[in-house]
Order: C-alpha cells, then sequence, then structure tokens
C-alpha cells in the first residue's frame, strides 16, 4: 500500500502538476492578503485569516478537483487499473493509499500558505488560537472535497470531465450554503434544518472563531468516510457491470 | 495450477463466456485461442481476478479467485493487452513500484527488480522514461512487471501484437524459457505463435469451449487421409495412368501444369506408405519425380474448422 501511495506523492511531484497548482493557490491566497492589506486605513487594522478561507472559498475549490481528477481516471484510460485491481492489494487499499496521498499534496498547499501568517507575525500580531482553527476546518472541509473529487474520478475515463463534475458538485455545495440563508427555506423549518445541517461554511464560521466542536469534526470526518466508502463500493460495482 | 469450471460471464444479457471448463497443469505452456471477440480477454480477465464470474469458480494454486483473491492474487502475473505502465516513470522505478504493490517484501525488491530486468534486457533502459521507449520495449517492461517476484502461474494476454518480426522471435524464445518452470496461458489470434510455443491449446468461439488438445492430436483430428504433393517430369496421361493403377491413391484432388512437361499432382492417400510404392511405379515407368511432400495440416485448418462450425 506504501508503495502505490510513493508512486502518487511521485507523480505529483515529479511533474509539475503538484508545483503549479502551490503555486495557483499561493496567488489566490496572495492576492486575497493584498486585497486585505491595501484597504488598511488606519494603523491599526484588523483582519482575520479564516476569513481570508471564508470569504475566497469560492477560488480554493477550484483546486481541489484538480488535484483529484486523474487519481481513477488516468489509471482507467492508461489501462493500469487492471494491474492495480489484479494485484493482492484490497480495493479499499488502493482507495486509501489514493487518498492519503492526495492529502498530502494538499497539506503541502496549506503549509506552504503559512507563509504569509508567519510573515504577519514578525510585523503585527496575529491571533494563533483563530489561525490554527481556520486552517483546521479547511484542511477537514478539503478531506470531504478530495473523497468526493476520487469519487467522480473513478467514474469517468476522461480527467477533465471528473474535474469539471467536481467543480460543479462542489459549486452546489456552495450554493446549498447560500439557499439556506434565503427566506424561503428559512420559512420552512424542517427543510430548513436539512439544508443547513449539510452546510459546510456555517460550520466554517465556529472555527474561524476559535471554536472546535467535536460535532463539526464529527461530521467532516464521517461525511468524508462515507465518501470514500461509496468510492471502495463503486469500483466493486463497476467490476461486476463492467463494459 | 490453475482450474476453470463451468465458467460463465454475462454482461447483462450478452453471454461474453459459457460454461468453460479446462485446466492449466504446472510448467504448461497453454495457448488460448479464438477469434477476435471470442471472450479471450474476458476469460483472462476472470482468472487474473480482474473481474468477477457470473457462476463457475476458478482456482488458483489450490486458492479460490473469489474466496481467497489475496492469496491467489500473488500467484498470478499479468500482461494484459494494453501493458499497464506509467509513461512518466522511469523504468527501474517502475518496477520497484511493482514489486511493492505485488507485495514482495521490501528487502527483496531490488533484486527482484534487477534480476527481471536482466531476464528481459532492460539494464540498458533503467533510466530511461517509459514514454520514451519503443513499443517493443515497452512490452518487455510489461512482461517484465507480470515476471516480477516469480509468480507461478503467468497471464500474457496477446503478447506480440505490434511487435516486429524480430521482437516476436525474441519473445517466443522467452515464453518458452518461462515455461520450463513457470505455467503460463498464452493467447493470441495468430496460430503460427500458439504452434511455435504451447503445448496445449484450448480453442474457444463466441465464448464457447471449441477444443481442448494437444496440437498434434488436433492436427491429427483434422487431417483425415494424408495428402501427398506430387511433382514430376515427364507426360501427364502416363503419370495419371500409372497413379490411378495404384490402389493406395484415392483421389488425384488436382493436376497443375507448371512448366513444359512438369506437373504437380495433389493426390490423396489411403496412409502415408503408399509412397514407396508410387516412388517405385513412377521409376518403373520412366516418370521422373522431382518432388513429393506431404502436406500436412496445421492448426490453421483446424481452426477454421472449429470456429467454422460453429
Amino acid at each position: 500500500m506504501f508503495s502505490l501511495y510513493k508512486k502518487e506523492i511521485q507523480s505529483f511531484f515529479y511533474s509539475p502538476f503538484a508545483y503549479v497548482l502551490s503555486a495557483l493557490f499561493m496567488l489566490i491566497f496572495g492576492f486575497a492578503f493584498v486585497n486585505r492589506i491595501a484597504s488598511m486605513q488606519s494603523s491599526v487594522f484588523q483582519f482575520s485569516f479564516p476569513d481570508m478561507f471564508y470569504n475566497n472559498f469560492f477560488y480554493f475549490i477550484f483546486i481541489i478537483p484538480l488535484l483529484t481528477m486523474r487519481s481513477f481516471a488516468d489509471e482507467r484510460r492508461g489501462g493500469t487499473e487492471v494491474q492495480l485491481l489484479t494485484s493482492p492489494l484490497t480495493v479499499t487499499q488502493i482507495v486509501l493509499a489514493k487518498f492519503l496521498a492526495i492529502v498530502t499534496v494538499f497539506l503541502f498547499m496549506i503549509a506552504l500558505s503559512l507563509f504569509y501568517p508567519i510573515y504577519i507575525s514578525f510585523h503585527g500580531a496575529v491571533i494563533w488560537s483563530s489561525l490554527i482553527c481556520g486552517y483546521i476546518s479547511f484542511f477537514l472541509w478539503g478531506l470531504v472535497c478530495i473523497a468526493l473529487g476520487m469519487l467522480f474520478s473513478s467514474m469517468q475515463s476522461s480527467a477533465i470531465i471528473a474535474a469539471i463534475i467536481g467543480e460543479i458538485v462542489m459549486e452546489g455545495f456552495l450554493f446549498l450554503d447560500q439557499f439556506a440563508a434565503t427566506k424561503m427555506v428559512q420559512s420552512y423549518p424542517h427543510l430548513n434544518s436539512v439544508v443547513t445541517w449539510f452546510s459546510m461554511q456555517r460550520r466554517f464560521v465556529f472555527f474561524a472563531q476559535g471554536m472546535f466542536r467535536l460535532e463539526d469534526l464529527v461530521f467532516f470526518l464521517s461525511l468524508t468516510a462515507l465518501v470514500l466508502f461509496w468510492n471502495i463500493l463503486y469500483i466493486e460495482k463497476r467490476r461486476w457491470s463492467h463494459r | 495450477m490453475v482450474e476453470v469450471k463451468n465458467l460463465t460471464k454475462q454482461y447483462g444479457h450478452v453471454t461474453a463466456v459459457s460454461d468453460l471448463s479446462f485446466e492449466i497443469r504446472d510448467n504448461e505452456i497453454l495457448g488460448f485461442l479464438g477469434p477476435n471477440g471470442a471472450g479471450k480477454s474476458t476469460t483472462m480477465n476472470i482468472i487474473a481476478g480482474y473481474l468477477p464470474t457470473t457462476s463457475g469458480t476458478v482456482t488458483v494454486s489450490g486458492h479460490d479467485i473469489k474466496e481467497d483473491a489475496r492469496a491467489a492474487k500473488r500467484c498470478i502475473g499479468y500482461l494484459p493487452e494494453i501493458p499497464p505502465l506509467y509513461p512518466d516513470m522511469r523504468v527501474e522505478e517502475y518496477l520497484r513500484y511493482c514489486a511493492g504493490i505485488k507485495g514482495i517484501r521490501r528487502g527483496d525488491r531490488k533484486k527482484e527488480v534487477e534480476k527481471a530486468m536482466v531476464r528481459l534486457e532492460l539494464t540498458d533502459m533503467r533510466r530511461r522514461l517509459i514514454s520514451n521507449l519503443s513499443k517493443g520495449y515497452k512490452q518487455r517492461v510489461g512482461l517484465a512487471q507480470a515476471i516480477i517476484g516469480d509468480p507461478e502461474l503467468l497471464i500474457l494476454d496477446e503478447p506480440t501484437v505490434g511487435l516486429d518480426p524480430t521482437q516476436v522471435a525474441e519473445l517466443r524464445k522467452f515464453i518458452l524459457e518461462l515455461g520450463k518452470d513457470h505455467s503460463v496461458i498464452l493467447s493470441s489470434h495468430i496460430l503460427g505463435e500458439i504452434s511455435a510455443v504451447c503445448n496445449r491449446v484450448v480453442i474457444i468461439n463466441k465464448g464457447e469451449l471449441c477444443a481442448i488438445d494437444t496440437i498434434e492430436n488436433l492436427e491429427r483430428k483434422a487431417s483425415g487421409s494424408p495428402l501427398l504433393i506430387l511433382t514430376i517430369e515427364g507426360d501427364q496421361d502416363a503419370a495419371t495412368a500409372v497413379l490411378k493403377k495404384i490402389s493406395g491413391v484415392t483421389e488425384i484432388e488436382d493436376v497443375m501444369d507448371m512448366d513444359d512437361n512438369i506437373y504437380v499432382f495433389r493426390l490423396r492417400l489411403e496412409n502415408e506408405k503408399v509412397r514407396q510404392e508410387i516412388m517405385s511405379e513412377m521409376v518403373k515407368n520412366n516418370i521422373n519425380i522431382t518432388e513429393m511432400s506431404m502436406e500436412k495440416p496445421d492448426l490453421e485448418q483446424v481452426f477454421l474448422e472449429l470456429t467454422g462450425k460453429k
């Protein structure tokens, strides 16, 4: 299993892929950062990093399907899927190895963005509790998106289409969040409770305030596990209805 | 080594393989023959554990491919029709990875990879990117990943497709060598390839088993009465008269006029011994025999007969 993990990591870092995406991520983060700084009016200026995550979800969401799009689609297209499935590895091991590899690249990306708060800490004050919570929540949210992106990748043999479907579904989640805040949904309490339960950004706000709720942790982790499990079932199922 | 029992595979309503039973013995090269779309790849995918069966069982070295998949898959090296390669990896790096996912112990991986590379003469290519390799080398790397860890069973799905004649010859030699201490299943729709390397042949058509036998037996079955090609120099009518007198000659199928006084006869004989009689009779009648050969029915005829009937 470790071999597969290693191969996946290598496929990101031996190609420009991981670097280009990390650069894109840093660029978006940097733009948002500069915008905030530029709106400074007095010598005392407050802004929060979690807020930056929150406000730029829309952009960050574009990056994750790009990370996950190749995971299974390329194996299928290149005929290497056969090798994986005829190896002694179980489907669960395959999915987990690939998931962990992408999570590692994702961690690498968010670790790079730590550059900004560290830079700030030299010139001002950083509220570390809120910052760390912000990063944790962004990471947890990323896990769900990675699991989802991988699922779409295993449903497609074209990486590009897998990425596009990923984008659409993740946009859908964002939309759901905004939808939950509309008057119409709020006028139906039952619908409202369901929709807001699924809303990720709402949970994000708690983290942003430096609150680490067990409920949210369980929400993100169980959702990730559920999607990964779905992926395992999907791959098994496809072997039965092959062609 | 491998036992396939009543194997059936359906894709929806389409039956790709139906009620196939055969076995592969230890250290045997089994040819798997059939026209395109006969269900060869499907069967091989099932034996390798890639596709599940609809019904029937496959046991590899005593392990059921469904119930005991891990143990069964450890005994198998599989080269699918399209070699499973990652174009952006280097040869050695790729083979290391293959050794890893095949569950070879970390300490043994380097040794196993080296062994496979030496066996397939890939040592000079170890640092090359797979995408830069020629088709022949890619096929070799594909074979190398199959033999890594010395699995008892090798499944090779049309390994010679797209190779030039020298490469095909090299590969054949290699497969023959492998057959000494491995069981090999080799599929192909090219008959010459099968008859050159295989001990036994399974012929399938439209998912059904047509024949399973040694090549010699199959040839014998198809041959019927032996066919003799006889080239003579002399008078056609005289020769025909002589031949008609010999009781062992059951039929003169065809006479071709090749050149002045040179004729080629196609004769059906009762048995091969009639040749001596023909020889002596011709000499007695002053007709020169310039060439005489038995036409052996080859696998091709067997194949056409078997697949044509169904």
